[in-house]
């Protein structure tokens, strides 16, 4: 794909076709006592122009399929099976060179506490600099590199002498927007953004979420959010995903997912938080807590602090259905839960 | 920036006179009679006996002695030599001065340079038997016992090999009857280098001027470098002094290389420390993700970010390389201030001792200056605070 | 009971705790000695199991504990097995006699005397060829004979063997003063200076900073033979000046680490006094570290002594150092290794020694510092 500063703006997407699909992944990490079972058969689809949505606890393996998308897991990290086809190519055969050169500028990443990504030594420009230089070499010139970044920055609304500071002459705020116009250097088909507003004021926050969807609607880019979060979710994303110990448990649509939740965690994950404009619910809070992930429970794994769960849910796993279209499950119960919840309620 | 330079520079000169304070408290706690240890030189005329008194003020109650003594260190006035009468000691160090600032920068700059990169590289690989070697070699190097190892040292590589000469500054046969001056010879020798360095420092700013984009810079910066160097050895090949300067050059390796070596085991494990800390920021992470190369996230990332802690400690080394450079120049006969200041101390010449020690302590003053302005320079988050 | 009254809340808390430890010891029948035994067991057993994980470690402890053997043994074997006339390091003497070859030039120094020395020692007649009886100094090693010198003797006579195990008992003690001098300061400077913060923060570190300023072997080459210095100076030297020195500052950011934690709040609120809080406290969490650098210390001290007894500078009996600068003084180093067994034993003896002190250093520093431990 060529490269110039106009072409930079905007990418004809076709919101029908599938940009990233991840299909029946099985990650795990090899400690010294036997496996850690972190991401378990896990399948997705991320289509051109989507922005999807990974929300669970923390240690549910979200952060774990963001690094495996873009291979940068530990050492002792191995995949079992599954694909992970980008424009329906598989990226785990890729060899390390291979895979180096798809970094960056086909899948770009903020990561969590992205303040810290800066190196101090270095400018800022510097270091945006590196990712055209390193993926983009010969391609553009210094100037047209100052120009890009002064575009990329005033795209962020930062100003372009900004460029010549050093990370640490900048606020929290600014860094973050500043690791966004980084990530969006080589423009990437796909951005993933794990936990990008934490540590950040909640109105930090909202400018950054709006500044994201806005970049992305421009740009025509995907995005990938991981959040515990749910409300930030709620609001940017068109697509979610739950996840639960390493196990995607409901995918489908947000308002659908958020109007009713098939799944008992979803359904207990999003009754817990309280609505300020709602009706005053009463609060179902979760008990117990996450599973060792080295000795998952048998069945399904969320039984152990289900308040639905049966006979069947401990002895067989649950795998994840379409319920209805677009809206898939990983529950054997999943039609009882909201008739069971009044029960209980009761 | 200079703000903090001239804070840290204020610093320290008020614990160099402190240090002076405490030489001179040394010098009057020694047992003998102080005039003795100032004056007590059979071979001084008592005419002379009498003006050194007034000088020197030995009569005088001690605070107006101590004022005196600070007064005539920084006039440069230290008294004369036992030893070397009627020499003064100003200038006996002043020639052995300069020959050991030598040996201290290049045994540094060669022991850091390599210390470092080889701490970069063991860091960086996967570990294993190799690292395991380097660091028992590392901890060898910087345990062995000093004095032997450059005897071994010395004794392999000269004597065995014969690769170098054994020890001393010049080979006196060599130089009979030349009408060049071995001193003369040395500080032209440091000179052209200098000047050399001093060059290449005006066209790094010339370069920066004609074009910011850094890969020409380099480029330009390297063409400067390789021609500056070929001058640098085109003059002195063509010189008259040609054979006289090798044979001081030759000589000088040897001592450079075995202190070297002791102090590159301390940076080297230094060095793998401090990038293994750094392997765990946050930034590396992004780095990989940015699809950097493995080798540029270690070198442009890792390691210039380790290089802080690194030259924090360059302190601690520096009093490592100024007490090893004392004991290889005894050892390899080399005429620095170390071997002035063993003559000194064992023919009990109290005056050159004491400048001596005084003249040790400047040096590691700007040593720790130097350091303090290096880690200035390369953390921007001291230099734009 | 009101929270005005000062003393009437101290009181009360105070008896509190001491009804509760004592009540603990007093429910499960253990006395508070043995329960306090029993952690620190617990602790140190865990410690050791990290330390041993590094093999260099523990080869480093075996180093020094055979070290130790060798200082032990000396002893014992001077007053059971040796005769003193023969063997003590510094007075003994041994005419070692046996018969040599005159050579022109020798390349064995145990069987063959050169020409110019046999001419200048014995005899101006002698030729080259003869086979002479004469005294050997230094002697090279022998196993067998009236009296055996497994490392040869010194050019004075004096078994070789004798003077490295006595030196070995002279380097441990110098080491502990220095090292243990060195502790106690920085551990007391270091926790005080944090504990006060303000002026006497201020002075301590101010101090130190001269001290860091000032290198310290060459302070050492003039002080040793002008003042005459012995072992006992020295190390007391060598410890004070370290101890105001660089590793006061390192235990002061450990005791300023320890000082914000919840606890040291807890004690003062108990009503534990400045010293109390601070040696009771403090101190106990800042020791770890502090043993670590008495590891260092140790090297240090011991290759300060040798350095400063090979060039002649100091006032001590025997020790390795001075064992080569006996050897160097009366020119037997020139020749290479003729004489190796002036050179060799000495010089690796305060090498294998002053390693193993650094790497069991090394290996503390990892079971302290986690950071450096395995990685992936």
């Amino acid at each position: 794909m060529t490269v110039s500063l106009e072409n930079l703006e905007t990418r004809q997407v076709d919101p029908t076709k599938p940009l990233l699909e991840v299909d029946r992944l099985i990650m795990r990490y090899q400690v010294k006592t036997g496996e850690v079972s972190a991401v378990e058969d896990v399948t997705f689809t991320i289509h051109q122009g989507e922005a999807v949505g990974l929300v669970g606890e923390s240690g549910c393996g979200k952060t774990s399929v963001a690094l495996s998308l873009l291979r940068l897991l530990p050492s002792n990290a191995r995949f079992l099976s599954g694909e992970i086809r980008l424009n329906g190519e598989d990226l785990i055969p890729l060899g390390a060179e291979e895979m180096r050169r798809r970094r960056w500028k086909d899948i770009a990443m903020v990561f969590q506490g992205a303040m810290n990504s800066w190196n101090p030594v270095y400018r800022v420009g510097e270091q945006i600099r590196e990712t055209l230089n390193t993926h983009y070499k010969g391609v553009l010139d210094y100037g047209e590199q100052n120009a890009l970044m002064e575009r990329l920055f005033a795209g962020v609304g930062l100003p372009p002498e900004m460029l010549e500071r050093y990370p640490h002459e900048f606020s929290g705020g600014m860094r973050q927007r500043a690791v966004i116009a980084m990530a969006l250097a080589c423009s990437p088909e796909l951005i993933i953004a794990d936990e990008p507003t934490t540590a950040l004021d909640v109105i930090v926050q909202d400018q950054i979420l709006k500044e994201l969807k806005r970049i992305q609607q421009e740009m025509g880019m995907s995005i990938l959010y991981i959040s515990h979060d749910i409300a930030v979710i709620a609001e940017v994303t068109d697509s979610l995903g739950v996840m639960y110990a390493g196990k995607l448990v409901e995918y489908g649509p947000t308002d659908e997912v958020f109007a009713r939740p098939f799944h008992p965690y979803a359904y207990l994950l999003l009754k817990s938080t309280p609505s300020i404009t709602g009706p005053r619910r009463q609060l179902s809070p979760l008990e117990g807590e996450p599973p060792n992930l080295e000795m998952p429970p048998t069945g399904c794994r969320f039984h152990p602090r289900c308040p639905f769960a049966t006979e069947q849910c401990v002895t067989q796993e649950p795998p994840l259905v379409e319920v209805r279209p677009g809206r898939r499950v990983a529950c054997w119960n999943y039609e009882d839960v909201p008739e069971l919840e009044e029960a209980l309620l009761k | 920036m200079i703000k903090f330079l001239t804070r840290r520079f204020l610093q320290m000169f008020v614990l160099f006179v402190a240090f002076l304070t405490i030489v001179f408290f040394l010098l009057h706690a020694m047992p003998g009679d102080i005039s003795n240890q100032l004056i007590g030189n059979p071979n001084i005329p008592p005419e002379q006996r009498e003006i050194l008194r007034q000088t020197l003020g030995i009569d005088k109650p001690l605070i107006q002695q101590y004022g005196i003594y600070i007064l005539n260190f920084f006039q440069g006035e230290l008294g004369k030599s036992f030893s070397r009468y009627p020499s003064d000691v100003s200038t006996v160090i002043g020639a052995a001065l300069p020959r050991t600032l030598v040996l201290f920068l290049a045994a540094t700059i060669v022991a850091f340079w390599l210390g470092f990169k080889s701490g970069k590289l063991i860091a960086w690989g996967r570990g294993g038997k190799i690292e395991q070697s380097y660091i028992v070699g590392g901890v060898f190097l910087q345990t062995v016992f000093y004095p032997w190892f450059a005897l071994v040292m010395l004794w392999f590589f000269g004597s065995q090999l014969n690769w170098f000469p054994l020890g001393r500054f010049i080979d006196s046969e060599l130089w009979r009857g030349t009408e060049f001056n071995a001193n003369t010879v040395f500080n032209l020798l440091i000179l052209s280098v200098v000047i050399a360095l001093a060059v290449f420092g005006l066209m790094r700013l010339v370069i920066s001027r004609i074009t910011p984009d850094p890969i020409i810079q380099s480029r330009y910066r390297r063409m400067a470098s390789i021609v500056i160097l070929a001058a640098l050895l085109v003059f002195w090949w063509t010189s008259t002094m040609r054979v006289y300067a090798w044979d001081i050059v030759h000589h000088t390796m040897l001592p450079v290389l075995v202190l070297a070596a002791v102090a590159f085991g301390g940076t080297m494990l230094l060095t793998r420390s401090a990038m293994l800390e750094t392997l765990g920021e946050d930034y590396i992470l992004t780095a990989r993700a940015k699809g950097i190369p493995e080798r540029a996230i270690r070198d442009r990332h890792a390691a210039r970010n380790a290089m802080l802690p690194v030259t924090t400690s360059l302190v601690l080394a520096l009093a490592f390389v100024i007490g090893g450079g004392i004991v290889t120049e005894n050892i390899f006969s080399w005429p620095g201030m170390g071997s002035l200041l063993l003559q000194a101390v064992t023919s009990e010449d109290v005056p050159l001792a004491i400048g001596t020690l005084s003249i040790v302590g400047v040096l590691a003053l700007f040593g720790h200056l130097i350091a303090d302005i290096l880690y200035t320079i390369l953390d921007p988050r001291i230099r734009i605070s | 009971m009101s929270v005005d009254d000062q003393t009437q809340v101290t009181e009360p808390l105070d008896k509190e705790l001491e009804d509760l430890t004592h009540g603990a010891a007093a429910v499960t029948q253990v006395p508070m000695w043995r329960i306090r035994w029993r952690l620190f067991r617990r602790s140190f057993a865990r410690n050791w199991a990290l330390f041993t994980e590094n093999k260099m470690g523990l080869a480093g402890l075996t180093i020094i504990g055979i070290f130790a053997l060798m200082a032990i043994a000396h002893p014992i074997l001077m007053t059971f097995v040796w005769d003193p006339a023969i063997y003590d390091p510094v007075g003994g003497y041994d005419a070692v006699e046996s018969i040599v070859t005159i050579v022109e030039e020798v390349t064995d120094p145990a069987t063959e005397l050169s020409l110019e020395d046999a001419r200048i020692q014995l005899n101006p007649f002698v030729e080259v060829g003869e086979e002479i009886v004469t005294v050997l100094q230094p002697a090279p090693p022998s196993f067998s004979g009236d009296y055996s010198h497994w490392l040869g003797t010194d050019p004075q006579g004096r078994d070789v063997l004798s003077q490295l195990l006595f030196s070995t008992r002279a380097a441990f003690l110098l080491g502990a003063i220095a090292a243990i001098t060195t502790v106690v300061i920085a551990t007391t400077v270091g926790s005080v200076a944090a504990y006060y913060g303000g002026i006497t923060d201020s002075i301590f570190m101010r101090f130190a900073d001269l001290i860091l300023l000032m290198p310290l072997l060459p302070v050492l080459f003039v002080v040793g033979p002008l003042f005459g210095l012995t072992m006992l100076n020295l190390g007391l030297i060598i410890g004070v000046l370290n101890g105001f020195g660089g590793v006061a500052i390192v235990l002061k950011s450990q005791a300023l680490a320890v000082k914000v934690k919840p606890y040291i709040d807890a004690a003062k609120v108990a009503g534990g006094g400045n010293g109390h809080v601070i040696f009771r406290h403090i101190v106990p969490n800042v020791l770890p570290l502090s043993f670590l650098y008495m590891m260092f210390g140790v090297t240090e001290a011991i290759a300060i002594e040798s350095t400063l007894s090979f060039f002649g500078l100091l006032n001590v009996r025997m020790t390795w150092g001075l064992m080569i600068n006996t050897a160097q003084t009366q020119g037997f180093l020139l020749s290479g290794v003729n004489y190796w067994w002036l050179l060799f034993p000495a010089g690796l003896a305060v090498s294998i020694l002053a390693f193993a002190f650094f790497i069991v250093g090394r290996g503390m520093d990892e079971v302290i510092n986690p950071r450096l431990r395995a990685r992936g």
